[in-house]
């Protein structure tokens, strides 16, 4: 039933133009440069330190790492990273 | 970043975490719905960041579900600078003491200007402001209204035609035109004087011109009463009068006649008498009272307890009070309070025309001018109604009746 409720939102962002991270639940993540990283829809916060944030999203984590981080804002489901960021990495569970 | 504007009205503080893995308390936080900003790791086991104002009372639940350590470590933002300001007792009282002040200072006549007259003048308008209490330091609620100082200048002060009184802030601009005395302009070219009136002449007096009517003449309103055509032209229009004293005048000059012709008119007036009369008088006793009065609650300042007065006339004053320059939504009121008598009268027949024949001359002198003289009076009817006393009166007076006319 999951599955088909899965595929079902897949084929509705094909084919309907929807955008996926809405449909999908998954992480949006908008980056300046190297200095800010913004991600919407995460799922929570798992590490953080001056170096990584790691980040749970639905399926797995998304890391980034770099120096000097700041969480310039923390809002549920959306974060804004502040530093130099020097990888962002998905790291998935299974 | 929308979500963080206004911050500093709401305040906001900084918190530090300490415990093993800090940054899970935000995110705890974060799942309460609380907004952080400006998460910072200082250490491995501490963490700040700041907090709205609002949110500590969840903040301190939820530390008691988590073994975190928490410090507030810097508080920031409006509410903590009023509670900061108002423990300095000694600053609070400056401050309302300085309002206070200023709203005093706000309320005193400061200056006095007085513009558009020559300097006698000005200086006699400001002997009778000072009179009425209008000086620099004067305090403005015990002024009149500008139209009453107005009024009051304009009569005190004869040379003054206008004067313009104008409350600005704190100063008092008074604008005065200068009356000039002008001669009054009269008819220049050669005229006619006629009767204005009908009646019977009394007394002539022609300085200028040519009488055409005589003492104890009768003369209808329109009536010639003095030519101005002296000579051969008016001797053919008016052969009796005239010719006596002007006989050798060159034929048809015209000149402005000039005269004081007085005679005796008639007039008929109505008047009722009420025979049962109520008036008030005041006996002179008053009191005066003051209140702040706000919106519709008067709260006395002076003289609070009532004056024992059967009837009492009362009359408010009321000035707001300023601050700067806006008006405060207070008012000082200045009442005063007079002791009214009430007084019935109960007049008979003959009192009552007594009074009626006394208020129709009185009536008709008005109209008349002070220069009129009332003769006497005749009563022509006379009946009793509904209470009153009708008078039907027939007065004589005696007046100019002379009228200018000129000849074209």
């Amino acid at each position: 039933m999951k599955k088909l409720h899965q595929r079902m939102r897949t084929w509705m962002t094909r084919y309907l133009a929807l955008p996926s991270d809405v449909l999908l639940e998954l992480p949006r993540i908008t980056m300046i440069g190297q200095i800010h990283a913004y991600i919407e829809n995460h799922k929570g916060l798992a590490v953080y330190s001056d170096t990584e944030l790691r980040l749970k999203a639905n399926k797995g984590y998304i890391q980034i790492k770099g120096s000097s981080f700041v969480l310039k804002t923390m809002l549920p489901e959306e974060i804004l990273l502040e530093g130099t960021i020097e990888e962002v990495k998905y790291i998935s569970d299974d | 970043m929308e979500k963080f504007q206004g911050i500093f009205f709401t305040g906001y503080v900084t918190i530090a975490v300490k415990g093993r893995l800090p940054e899970l308390f935000f995110q705890a936080c974060m799942k309460e719905g609380i907004p952080a900003w400006n998460v910072k790791k200082t250490g491995t086991d501490t963490c700040q960041g700041n907090i709205k104002l609002e949110h500590i009372s969840t903040i301190r639940k939820l530390r008691r579900q988590h073994e975190y350590r928490i410090s507030f470590i810097r508080k920031q933002g409006y509410p903590f600078l009023w509670r900061r300001f108002l423990r300095r007792k000694e600053i609070v009282a400056a401050a309302l003491l300085s309002v206070l002040l200023i709203t005093f200072l706000s309320n005193i006549v400061w200056k006095v200007d007085i513009n558009g007259v020559p300097l006698e003048i000005e200086a006699k308008v400001e002997k009778q402001l000072k009179g009425y209490g209008i000086h620099p330091g004067a305090w403005t609620f015990s002024l009149e209204p500008p139209s009453v100082i107005q009024q009051k200048l304009l009569h005190d002060v004869p040379e003054l035609l206008w004067i313009g009184v104008k409350r600005r802030g704190t100063a008092l601009e008074f604008q005065g035109v200068e009356k000039t005395i002008v001669q009054r302009q009269k008819v220049k070219g050669p005229r006619n004087l006629v009767a204005a009136k009908k009646g019977i002449i009394q007394k002539m007096y022609v300085s200028r011109g040519l009488p055409t009517k005589e003492v104890h003449d009768y003369v209808e309103a329109g009536d010639l009463l003095v030519s101005g055509e002296i000579g051969s032209l008016s001797l053919t229009e008016q052969p009796e009068d005239g010719e006596e004293k002007d006989k050798n005048q060159k034929p048809g000059k015209l000149v402005a006649a000039e005269g004081d012709i007085r005679a005796r008119t008639w007039y008929e007036t109505k008047v009722s008498v009420p025979l049962e009369a109520g008036y008030e008088t005041l006996t002179g006793n008053q009191e005066k009272k003051y209140y702040v009065r706000v919106k519709d609650f008067y709260m006395p300042v002076w003289n609070l307890d009532n004056p024992d007065y059967k009837e009492t006339q009362r009359e408010n004053h009321e000035t707001p009070i300023r601050f700067i320059k806006w008006d405060l939504p207070l008012k000082f009121v200045a009442t005063t309070l007079s002791e009214k008598e009430p007084y019935f009268k109960k007049r008979t027949r003959e009192e009552a025309v007594a009074f009626g024949i006394e208020q129709a001359r009185q009536e008709l002198q008005l109209q008349l001018g002070p220069e009129a003289e009332i003769q006497g009076e005749k009563i022509l009817h006379e009946s009793i109604e509904n209470g009153k006393v009708e008078l039907t009166l027939y007065l004589t007076a005696e007046e100019n009746i002379v009228k200018e006319v000129p000849i074209e």
